[in-house]
């Protein structure tokens, strides 16, 4: 299954947030999405995702999802958005009791999926008792549960401190090179836009439109040792963005 | 010769001091009750006053928060229905009875006992048929607790077979008898007969065939005023004697004619019905006229009758004997 | 500050107070100790009782009612009332406080109601509930109710919108259906808010007790106060108020176990 957006326009009341966005995201692959605070990097997820409604365009979706997938489209946020209330088993069980599905069946899902994050230790515990770094892990867990066709991320690792954000990272890379799951990432952090991404679309300031789609052919499980070439990617990426920033940062707040 | 100068001179003195000295304030408690008129007319008609009182009336809701108002100093003398907590107020030498007021006597009309409509089609036709019945009541040990225990006793059916409801409020009990939601009631006479004008219920008897000289209302202060200030307290009860002796005269035995029985009622209207106009207020005033104690003489045997039921209820305790309920030194008891 | 052989002196400590520490044993000791008072005050005469009973007087009058077993039938006839009243005014305040945080309608027609309605004492009320249900049971489990049910109504729309908005679009993205979403995120979210609604709630609820206990009503707790008040029995009087202050007491501890056991996901 792939996405296509076309002509995609939204705003909020006068304020235009996202103008004429055509992109493909093709399926397979990460496309990380980046640009300076308040470009509409967000709502672009949310409108991929089917939370909001485009002013005008559309997102389209070509294929069918894979078969077993119970929802095609799934979310990790950044705050996690974890049920305090329910323990890791519980948190992952949610998602796949609206299906249909058995006791046995909900069990064996559970199981699988807290298997291949290797969360099957902390089952009972409740997300108070992890830390941020745990917690992301298990709405990872939980987004899998699901097989979805595409993830949508959105900056899931900005909470994190610096060393837990490096270890999810690798972590992430680990997942792809086993499930080739196809993903929108949206971040602000270029580092983990070059390491992740088949490709980086730069968007501009608000408005936000397509400033550049960036391909980056390196496979993501070699990228580690390629620091240099990885480097120049960001700088590159950077110097395209640093005055787009700049002038976001100048703007008053309430516009 | 010099004796009697110095005789005339001590007489002199005597005279001056009494005419110089202010006079005693003292604080009355009262109800806006027709049966209250003794007070209303000794203060309007400056009986007080000849007697050296300054009175301040000092108004109330119901019996039981007077009592303890006189407990606490907060008034000096009260007139009201003996109930348990003037009992058990006596009990620890708070305070005591001196004199009666309303009394229910036989050829007057009294208390009437009362049922609402709804029971009365249903066959309750007369206080023998009221076993089983609903009786309303404002509290337990309340005067007409009292009379319902009357009405059993006579009629010859213990009086757990009244199911007993406290409402705390006269006007509750008025609402909860009209509407049907109790079946019976006893209340003094100008409420019943005006509720039974409505139609909305019906007098099937009256207290005074259950409890003949009732002794309903007494003159009360505190052990204190009753024991050390016997000049004051006689003079009260002189002064609210003279106030009942020309109410019973005005509206009760009718010997004083018409002029003045109007006069009376325009008086009691100052503190009674004051919200209503005269001429509506006029006729309540006078159905009420019930006989208060000539001399405010007090019905002893009434009152033991009463003490003793309110023992054998379990409403108050201990050991508490008339003496220490009533003290009998200023009026004549029977 | 003493100076150090080697000029230089330790640094004030500046910090510390400001975080009372549980002292368990306290509580209990200055209630005896004012108890002991009392007692000694009112055998010495110091405390005629007419002012105030002594406490073992109250206890006296408490052990007459166990002995009697009056005790068990003004409890019955009370919690039964309290029982049956909160029940319904707390189910019913909840399903109004969540039509009120989830639909636009009831929140735009309800809440104005409400609102106007809470801040009435319902005593003031008393007489409207004779009216319409009657002397018997109805008035004073009505009167408990309407108590109840208005502090639960706020609590619970309150918690209801102040349930993270992001759990809830979490449950959206992963297609939950608008039924699972309320019992599974919303309830169980907006509980931190209700269940405090609840010790209110309770409160209210013995508060009010007394005033319904005051029509018509041959026992009760409330009931017995009452008549005590009137015949000025005051050992009476103080043995209802102690057993409506354990009354408070239990109920308390049982909303708080609720609590520590329903919410025991949270720190």
């Amino acid at each position: 299954m792939e996405l296509r957006l076309a002509g995609l326009h939204h705003g909020y009341g006068d304020i235009e947030v996202l103008r004429g966005i055509d992109l493909d995201f093709p399926a397979g692959r990460i496309v990380c999405v980046v640009g300076p605070s308040g470009c509409g990097k967000s709502t672009m997820l949310r409108l991929i995702g089917g939370l909001e409604r485009p002013e005008r365009g559309e997102v389209v979706q070509t294929g069918e999802p894979p078969p077993g997938c119970l929802n095609p489209l799934t979310y990790i946020f950044q705050d996690f958005a974890l049920l305090p209330w329910r323990t890791v088993e519980g948190n992952v069980r949610l998602v796949l009791e609206d299906h249909g599905f058995g006791r046995a069946e909900i069990a064996g899902i559970v199981d699988d999926v807290l298997t291949r994050t290797r969360l099957s230790e902390f089952r009972a515990a409740f997300p108070r008792q992890l830390s941020g770094g745990m917690k992301q892990r298990v709405a990872v867990a939980r987004a899998l549960a699901v097989s979805p066709a595409f993830l949508l991320m959105d900056e899931p690792l900005s909470a994190l401190d610096a060393q837990t954000r490096e270890l999810l990272l690798d972590d992430l890379v680990d997942l792809w090179a086993r499930e080739r799951f196809s993903a929108v990432y949206v971040t602000h952090n270029l580092r983990e836009a070059v390491r992740l991404g088949h490709r980086v679309v730069v968007l501009s300031r608000r408005p936000g439109t397509v400033r550049e789609v960036l391909k980056i052919d390196l496979p993501l499980d070699a990228r580690a040792a390629h620091a240099g070439e990885l480097e120049t990617h960001r700088s590159r990426l950077w110097r395209l963005l640093r005055d787009e920033a700049q002038a976001a940062d100048l703007e008053l707040v309430d516009g | 010769m010099k004796r009697s100068i110095l005789a005339l001179l001590a007489a002199a003195t005597a005279l001056a001091g009494t005419a110089l000295a202010a006079d005693d304030k003292i604080k009355v408690g009262a109800l806006r009750f027709t049966s209250h008129s003794a007070s209303f007319i000794a203060f309007e008609k400056g009986y007080f006053k000849e007697a050296g009182l300054d009175v301040e009336f000092v108004y109330f809701q119901a019996s039981a928060p007077m009592a303890v108002a006189i407990a606490s100093g907060d008034i000096d003398y009260g007139v009201t229905a003996i109930t348990g907590g003037l009992i058990n107020l006596a009990d620890k030498d708070a305070i005591k009875i001196v004199g009666g007021a309303l009394h229910e006597e036989e050829g007057i009309d009294g208390s009437a006992i009362l049922v609402s409509d709804a029971a009365f089609k249903d066959g309750v036709t007369s206080p023998a048929k009221l076993a089983g019945r609903s009786f309303g009541m404002t509290q337990t040990g309340s005067s007409f607790h009292y009379m319902a225990s009357r009405i059993a006793e006579k009629e010859g059916f213990p009086i757990s077979e009244l199911k007993l409801k406290p409402l705390q409020k006269v006007g509750a009990i008025i609402g909860a008898i009209k509407s049907g939601q109790i079946d019976a009631w006893a209340i003094v006479p100008h409420i019943a007969k005006a509720l039974a004008k409505g139609g909305a219920v019906h007098i099937i008897g009256w207290v005074n065939d259950y409890a003949p000289d009732y002794q309903v209302t007494t003159v009360f202060t505190s052990a204190e005023n009753a024991a050390n200030k016997r000049d004051l307290t006689e003079r009260f009860l002189a002064a609210f004697s003279r106030g009942a002796a020309d109410f019973n005269a005005a509206l009760v035995d009718k010997t004083a004619g018409e002029d003045v029985a109007e006069e009376t009622v325009k008086l009691i209207h100052k503190y009674v019905y004051t919200s209503r106009p005269y001429e509506k207020a006029a006729p309540s005033i006078r159905n009420g006229a019930m006989r208060l104690n000539e001399g405010a003489k007090l019905n002893l045997s009434s009152v033991q009758a009463q003490l003793d039921w309110f023992k054998a209820e379990g409403l108050v305790k201990g050991e508490i004997g008339i003496d220490k309920l009533v003290d009998g030194s200023y009026v004549e008891t029977y | 500050m003493a100076e150090r052989g080697d000029g230089g002196r330790p640094v004030a400590f500046r910090g510390g107070g400001f975080s009372p520490r549980p002292l368990g044993i306290v509580g209990p000791l200055v209630f005896l100790a004012v108890i002991a008072v009392w007692e000694a005050g009112c055998r010495a005469g110091l405390i005629p009782p007419l002012v105030l009973p002594a406490p073992s007087e109250a206890l006296a009058a408490l052990a007459h009612l166990v002995e009697t077993g009056l005790l068990w039938q003004h409890l019955g006839a009370s919690l039964q009332r309290l029982v049956l009243g909160w029940t319904c005014g707390t189910l019913l305040g909840i399903a109004v406080g969540f039509s009120i945080g989830l639909f636009s309608l009831a929140r735009a027609g309800l809440a104005p109601v409400v609102a106007a309605i809470f801040p009435i004492p319902k005593i003031a009320l008393l007489p409207l509930f004779v009216v319409w249900f009657g002397i018997g049971e109805g008035s004073k489990v009505a009167t408990i109710l309407f108590g109840t049910f208005f502090p639960t109504v706020v609590a619970t729309y309150g918690g209801v919108d102040n349930v993270d908005r992001s759990l809830i679009r979490m449950g959206q993205s992963f297609g939950l259906s608008w039924l699972s979403i309320v019992r599974k995120i919303i309830l169980p979210g907006a509980l931190p808010a209700i269940l405090p609604g609840f010790r209110i709630s309770a409160a209210i609820a013995i508060v009010l007790l007394v005033a319904a206990e005051m029509i018509g009503a041959e026992f009760g707790v409330g009931a017995y106060i009452l008549l005590a008040g009137s015949l000025m029995a005051l050992d009476e009087l103080l043995a209802g108020v102690a057993i409506l202050s354990v009354m408070g007491l239990t109920v308390n501890w049982l909303i708080a176990r609720t609590e520590r056991f329903l919410l025991r996901w949270r720190t």
